[in-house]
């Protein structure tokens, strides 16, 4: 775990990627799940910035 | 890192007498004229299109009506589609098909799979027509499902009703707001099992043999086998199937479009679907083009994960 | 034969191979289903219980080729003795034949616009899967991230600029507009594909070829793509089956001259509902060659669906 934040930390690809795909995986959820419409809402915006991290951090080093 | 390459260590080496007679264009302009028609060709017909798509996506145009003012309204279009509680429902009807579908593609695919490799006679044969429904126009298929659905001819209500007891013109699979969910997981399902089966097959073919002789020396189970070995290694091939098939359905459209194009009511109203009506039937440009932005930037993200879960696959 | 442990025992395959040939004969029923219905006569086609064994009949095969009229008895008396066995088989339905469908078209389109997509897709294609398999090609991995991500890209959002864009460019409902545009969807594919295949031929013939005193270029045509031919060929023929298969766009930008079959059988209607041994005979000329190319490619097949990915 302290690894995990340690690269973070260092702007390391690994950790990085981890963090923006449970972003995406999270913004897809919240644009299908069936219990708060406020959570749809705001899944697109959530969806959008995990994406974007993502294509910026995969340059980041390994 | 320039002289890294075996052949641009040669060129370097190359007395020159012999480098004359590689003449032609540098390695550099080729690779560009190779790349080039392609990366031209992928700029008109998908980002061109997707930059107009995203521009469309901030005003009220409407493609039907030429002769009005198109009217930029900023973020207007986004904030009536995400607030709108009938494509939220679209989007758990989705929801729906998805997770059924890769529950059920997954279980069977995987069970398949694994009975397969245990190399019985004539796997081959019987896996290339295993295989044979994935490979088909999923339009025609969709179509002729109709006629398997149709409340007493049809053969698939027949076949329940065989085991059931139950009237075969009882029930319509496509007309029925309860079913017709479950109508497109079925086909869906018949109709993709095969490609789930064959990404596990190469996950389990992938796992050397000497693997399973260690655990047999160390006298474990069978089934301590299955999950401590078999699981954990055909994980990331499982994976990479279950984000394929995501994005597919995510996205589908024909199949379900042509075996119950989106009824009875909304209940199998997919968001392609639902958007090809906005867009297509009701013409609302603008509002639909902010509709499929949302779309893409959904499966783009999907994809970038796809992505890196094959590259971990192909490091295997 | 020495004995194994990952070699399962008889009993366990014996039980394997039944599962799986009983899942076989299920996911083929639907199938055979299709195939026999096209021979049936309307009245079997829809007959309850549903018919096994029936009396073969060309008239859904004869319906799907033509379009016939409804003829009274002195219409048909006047028409004289039908002249052909296809004739008799609309006379016995109490019409005449009045020309033919717009199947036959249908399919050359699919034909036309299937052949000429692979042909363009394979040769941009094998190009840039070279260019990138070989050359150092600035920000590749991002490139081919993105040739990837055009294929992923749900059809339906896509189409709404392209068909503003083919309106614009006289290119709705054209031959011409549907082989850039499928050629568009499967580059992605035939790139991802022959780079796999390139990189596996060794890179040393290349250079053998070029010390001998080839350009890049004659390397590139007199040793690469011979030994690249089989996997071009599997490619091709994925190219091939899912332009042949693409259903979304051609119903959104094609509705006359360019049409491919997809969109057109289901529209298929007989007199008085749906004529459902010619839409079946339609499915069956349409589905029966792709079935003969999956037996070819099954060799291939986890590459293709894969992106090259899962090698096996």
């Amino acid at each position: 775990m302290s690894d995990f934040i340690h690269n973070l930390l260092r702007l390391r690809r690994g950790p990085w990627e981890m963090v923006a795909s449970v972003l995406i995986a999270l913004g897809v959820a919240m644009l299908m799940q069936p219990f708060a419409i406020t959570l749809y809402t705001y899944s697109f915006i959530t969806t959008l910035i995990g994406t974007v991290m993502f294509i910026i951090v995969s340059h980041f080093p390994e | 890192m320039m002289k890294n390459t075996p052949i641009e260590k040669i060129a370097s080496a190359t007395p020159d007498n012999v480098a004359r007679h590689i003449r032609g264009l540098s390695d550099r302009s080729i690779a560009w004229i190779f790349v080039a028609p392609t990366i031209f060709l992928l700029l008109a017909i998908n980002i061109f299109p997707l930059i107009w798509t995203v521009w469309l996506s901030f005003t009220n145009s409407r493609v039907n009506r030429p002769n009005r003012d198109v009217d930029w309204v900023g973020l207007r279009n986004y904030e009536r589609i995400l607030t709108d509680s009938d494509i939220w429902n679209t989007m758990q009807a989705t929801a729906h098909f998805l997770i059924w579908t890769i529950v059920l593609q997954v279980l069977i695919g995987f069970m398949l799979a694994f009975l397969i490799n245990k190399k019985f006679k004539g796997n081959d044969l019987w896996t290339t027509i295993i295989v044979f429904p994935m490979m088909l126009s999923p339009a025609v298929v969709g179509n002729f499902w109709t006629f398997l659905y149709q409340p007493q001819i049809g053969l698939f209500n027949y076949v329940i009703a065989f085991f059931t007891g139950a009237d075969p013109a009882s029930f319509s699979m496509i007309g029925d707001v309860h079913l017709a969910p479950w109508a497109i997981v079925i086909a869906d399902t018949w109709m993709w099992t095969p490609f789930v089966m064959l990404i596990c097959l190469a996950g389990l073919r992938s796992i050397p043999g000497s693997i399973y002789e260690a655990a047999e020396c160390d006298r474990a189970s069978k089934w301590r086998q299955f999950w401590t070995i078999t699981v954990p290694m055909v994980l990331p091939f499982l994976m990479l199937a279950v984000l394929f098939r995501g994005i597919e359905n995510f996205k589908m459209f024909d199949l379900v479009v042509q075996l119950t194009g989106g009824g009875p009511g909304n209940t199998t109203t997919l968001t392609s679907i639902d958007l090809k009506r906005e867009a297509f039937e009701k013409w609302r440009t603008g509002y639909s083009s902010a509709y499929a932005v949302i779309l893409f930037v959904t499966v783009f993200g999907l994809a970038s994960i796809y992505v890196k879960a094959l590259n971990k696959v192909k490091e295997r | 034969m020495s004995f194994s442990v990952t070699e399962p025992n008889k009993g366990t395959k014996w039980f394997a191979g039944v599962l799986v040939v009983g899942y076989a004969l299920v996911t083929i029923a639907p199938l055979l289903w299709i195939i026999a219905t096209g021979f049936k006569s309307p009245a079997d086609s829809i007959a309850y219980p549903p018919k096994v064994v029936f009396e073969p009949s060309m008239e859904g095969y004869v319906n799907l080729f033509t379009e016939r009229t409804r003829a009274t008895e002195d219409m048909l008396e006047a028409a004289g003795e039908p002249e052909t066995w296809y004739e008799e088989i609309a006379r016995d339905q109490g019409t005449v034949i009045s020309g033919p469908s717009r199947y036959g078209e249908r399919f050359l389109n699919s034909v036309v616009i299937g052949f000429g997509s692979t042909a363009l897709c394979m040769i941009l294609g094998t190009a840039a899967a070279y260019a990138f398999s070989r050359f150092r090609v600035p920000l590749k991995d991002d490139l081919l991230f993105f040739i990837l991500s055009t294929r992923m890209m749900p059809p339906i959002a896509v189409a709404i600029p392209i068909f503003l864009m083919f309106r614009n460019l006289g290119l709705n409902d054209t031959h011409l507009g549907m082989i850039l545009l499928y050629t568009g969807v499967n580059l992605s594919l035939s790139v991802w594909l022959l780079k796999g295949f390139i990189d596996e031929i060794p890179i040393e013939y290349e250079e053998a070829a070029l010390i001998d005193g080839y350009t890049r270029f004659q390397a590139f045509y007199k040793v690469v793509l011979p030994q690249a031919a089989t996997g071009i060929a599997s490619t091709a023929i994925f190219c091939l089956i899912f332009a042949w298969n693409e259903y979304a766009f051609a119903v959104l930008l094609t509705s006359g001259t360019a049409q491919t079959a997809p969109p057109f059988i289901p529209t298929i209607i007989g007199v008085g509902g749906k004529d459902w041994p010619a839409v079946a005979a339609g499915a069956t000329i349409f589905l029966v060659p792709v079935m003969v190319f999956t037996i070819l490619l099954r060799k291939h097949l986890l590459r293709g669906i894969t992106f090259g990915a899962v090698r096996k």
